[in-house]
């Protein structure tokens, strides 16, 4: 990256550069007692020594600029020299199109490091252009479809510049290249939410895309939970949707087992039970035996869990029996 | 390696592993080169959990205290401004600036709150802090949004910080610098439709940051904030993290640190007990290495200090015999937290 090329052979130490000669490196002074020390490289330690010295005496120069190239390639995680570096941008008035491209090579390097992607937002910030975002980003997401970092950048970049658009495309390619991707179902919500809107018609037919993703794949959490979140927009309730009714139950007629979809079935009852709606499908008894279906049979390793529910329904129904005892 | 040493805690291999640790590390680990005090913390709040603080020579106890207060920054000399108090996270840019260029001097919120738990799992009596100084350092990083950036130089602001800043406030027994109000709301804003919370409003819920999220709840006693609705939808979105082990979001591999992070989480429900021990204890040990010591995320990879201290704090959590028992909230053990009860009292008769 630097002049001095990147292979250890051609490095020249900046001790050992005469147009470096004016400077005085300031080593770390670690205090008398250190611990955790790292034994880090020579090369990593003439390189910080220089960046103390500059730092300390505020330089700003592009030499100054091209040495906290070498200070993040051999530490990208050091949040001192990126800021460094954007007081450095700032104060001679670089071309912030050229630090876009160097920032994305490090980016390509250290997908999963903090600080580059923050570096990354304030020179968007910066331009107010934020047109090679989702291109860098949808990158990131080829590498890695469930990249925490790339999709907190598309997000704030799709929200602060409105670049909904495309993105439901991008997202349901992501959902046809793996089901199972709880990221991008995330990110359909986050369109929906910010975008399309929750109006009856958007919920039915995110319901109708929901139902057939699940007929593929019945035990992925990630569609179901998806189901979930449109269904607390839809005004009848979770348990009042007929087409996520028909589908649940014909599932569960064809002895379809998933626990999502009997927790599903549970949470239906709990509505209804916390409604206090008469209801043949969805009621406590049902709850109770679904509850007691997965934990000794479909999912016996959260046994305790679905023993603990149980004892909700349980104690709701006794409860509702003494009711009826005292008024009669 | 036989079936038996899977469930047998290698504690002496890790009590060593530890010790390394706080000597000196190989240059590979470079990139940590700005976050040593977190190192520190693993290190010392691992020897403590594996009961073996007391093994910690003397001598060595003191230099890592004396070293760690070297790390504090202090208010301005001239303008005594004490916005970039705290502690920095190595001694990397621990230099003498000048009023033009000392913002890049500045404390970070995990290195104060990691700096702080190893302060107190060594006994020290916090007697060399600038309390008020670390409280102005802590309010300067509030956002508008209510949560926290990690320092004043230049970085990300995050349910992360949230929670090391609601740590810092707990232990200095001062919230003059956390805005409760604000941060509850932001973090009621970042859950999720699953009910799992994310690192910011309508990112993907994850069990680090819902650990970040519920522990600062319960610090500033702001659970009962949260409906029974989200409680209940937490419990079961957190459960339903256990395969044998832990992952940290639906269809991510296990990982050893989220024995840790969900299963204190769970504990801050009170719903750990609803989770399969069992299975959580043979995956955790399936990631130990009996000879040289530490725990790795998956079996037979690298071990680190952050997934071994996180591995065996987890296994404490589910009640590892040989181990002492952990603070879910601060993630310090129950005997560091009795110390810093007993500096809360002292501190309350210095003001009378």
């Amino acid at each position: 990256m630097s002049d001095y090329g990147d292979s250890d052979a051609n490095w020249i130490f900046y001790q050992d550069r005469p147009e470096w000669s004016d400077v005085t490196p300031v080593p770390e002074n670690d205090g008398p007692t250190p611990v955790v020390v790292i034994n880090h490289s020579e090369r990593f330690v003439d390189v910080y020594n220089y960046f103390r010295a500059v730092l300390q005496k505020d330089e700003k120069s592009e030499r100054a600029l091209e040495l906290t190239k070498d200070a993040v390639e051999l530490n990208s995680a050091n949040y001192t020299v990126w800021q460094y570096r954007r007081d450095l941008l700032k104060a001679l008035g670089t071309d912030l199109r050229l630090e876009l491209d160097y920032v994305e090579t490090v980016i390509k390097l250290s997908p999963k490091n903090y600080q580059v992607w923050h570096h990354r937002r304030v020179l968007v910030e910066w331009l107010q252009d934020p047109s090679l975002e989702l291109d860098l980003t949808g990158d990131a997401l080829e590498q890695d479809p469930k990249n925490y970092h790339a999709w907190q950048h598309r997000q704030w970049v799709i929200k602060t510049f409105g670049l909904f658009d495309n993105e439901m495309d991008f997202v349901d390619s992501l959902i046809s290249d793996d089901v199972r991707n709880n990221s991008a179902w995330n990110q359909r919500y986050f369109i929906m939410n910010n975008h399309h809107g929750w109006t009856d018609e958007n919920v039915q037919k995110e319901v109708a895309y929901t139902l057939e993703k699940i007929r593929f794949v019945k035990n992925n959490e990630s569609s179901w939970n998806y189901l979930r979140g449109v269904l607390l927009h839809d005004c009848k309730g979770m348990s009042g949707n007929n087409a996520v009714k028909s589908f649940c139950e014909e599932l569960y007629n064809k002895d379809c087992r998933s626990p999502y979809l009997l927790a599903m079935l549970i949470d239906c009852c709990d509505e209804a039970v916390k409604n206090e709606e008469m209801n043949d499908l969805y009621n406590a008894e049902r709850a109770i035996e679904l509850c007691q279906a997965l934990a000794n049979k479909y999912d016996r390793m959260r046994c305790k869990y679905w023993n603990y529910l149980c004892n909700k329904f349980k104690n709701f129904k006794n409860n509702a029996t003494n009711k009826t005892d005292t008024k009669n | 390696m036989s079936a038996d040493e899977r469930k047998i805690l290698a504690h002496r291999q890790h009590v060593n592993y530890f010790m390394r640790f706080l000597n000196v590390l190989p240059s590979s680990l470079s990139s940590h080169d700005t976050t040593r005090v977190t190192i520190a913390y693993f290190s010392v709040a691992g020897l403590d959990v594996l009961g073996s603080i007391s093994s910690l020579p003397e001598d060595l106890r003191n230099r890592i205290i004396n070293w760690l207060y070297r790390l504090q920054v202090f208010p301005d000399n001239e303008t005594g401004d004490m916005s970039a108090c705290g502690f920095q996270g190595s001694s990397t840019v621990n230099i003498d600036l000048n009023s033009d260029n000392k913002h890049y001097r500045c404390g970070h919120l995990a290195m104060t709150y990691t700096g702080l738990c190893i302060l107190l799992t060594l006994g020290d009596d916090l007697s060399r802090l600038n309390r008020k100084a670390i409280i102005d350092g802590v309010r300067a990083l509030q956002t508008e949004e209510g949560n926290f950036s990690a320092t004043l130089s230049g970085c990300e602001s995050d349910m992360r910080f949230v929670y090391c800043a609601a740590c810092i406030s707990y232990m200095l027994n001062d919230w003059s610098g956390f805005n409760i109000k604000r941060a509850t709301d932001y973090i009621i804003k970042s859950i999720g439709y699953d009910f799992g919370i994310a690192q910011c409003p309508e990112l993907e819920s994850h069990g680090g940051t819902t650990f970040c999220a519920l522990a600062t709840l319960s610090l500033t006693n702001q659970l009962d904030q949260l409906t029974e609705k989200q409680i209940e939808g937490l419990k079961r979105w957190l459960i339903l993290r256990q395969i044998d082990g832990f992952q940290g979001r639906p269809n991510k591999p296990v990982d050893t640190c989220y024995s840790f992070w969900v299963g204190a989480s769970l504990k801050i429900l009170d719903a750990l007990q609803l989770s399969n021990y069992d299975l959580n204890k043979s995956y955790v040990f399936e990631t130990q290495d009996c000879v040289a010591g530490g725990f790795s995320k998956w079996p037979d990879t690298c071990t680190d200090p952050m997934h071994t201290y996180l591995g065996l704090a987890g296994l404490s959590l589910i009640g590892q015999t040989g181990l002492l028992e952990i603070v879910p909230t601060l993630n310090i053990t129950k005997r560091a937290h009795q110390h810093l009860k007993t500096l809360h009292e002292q501190w309350l008769h210095e003001v009378i």
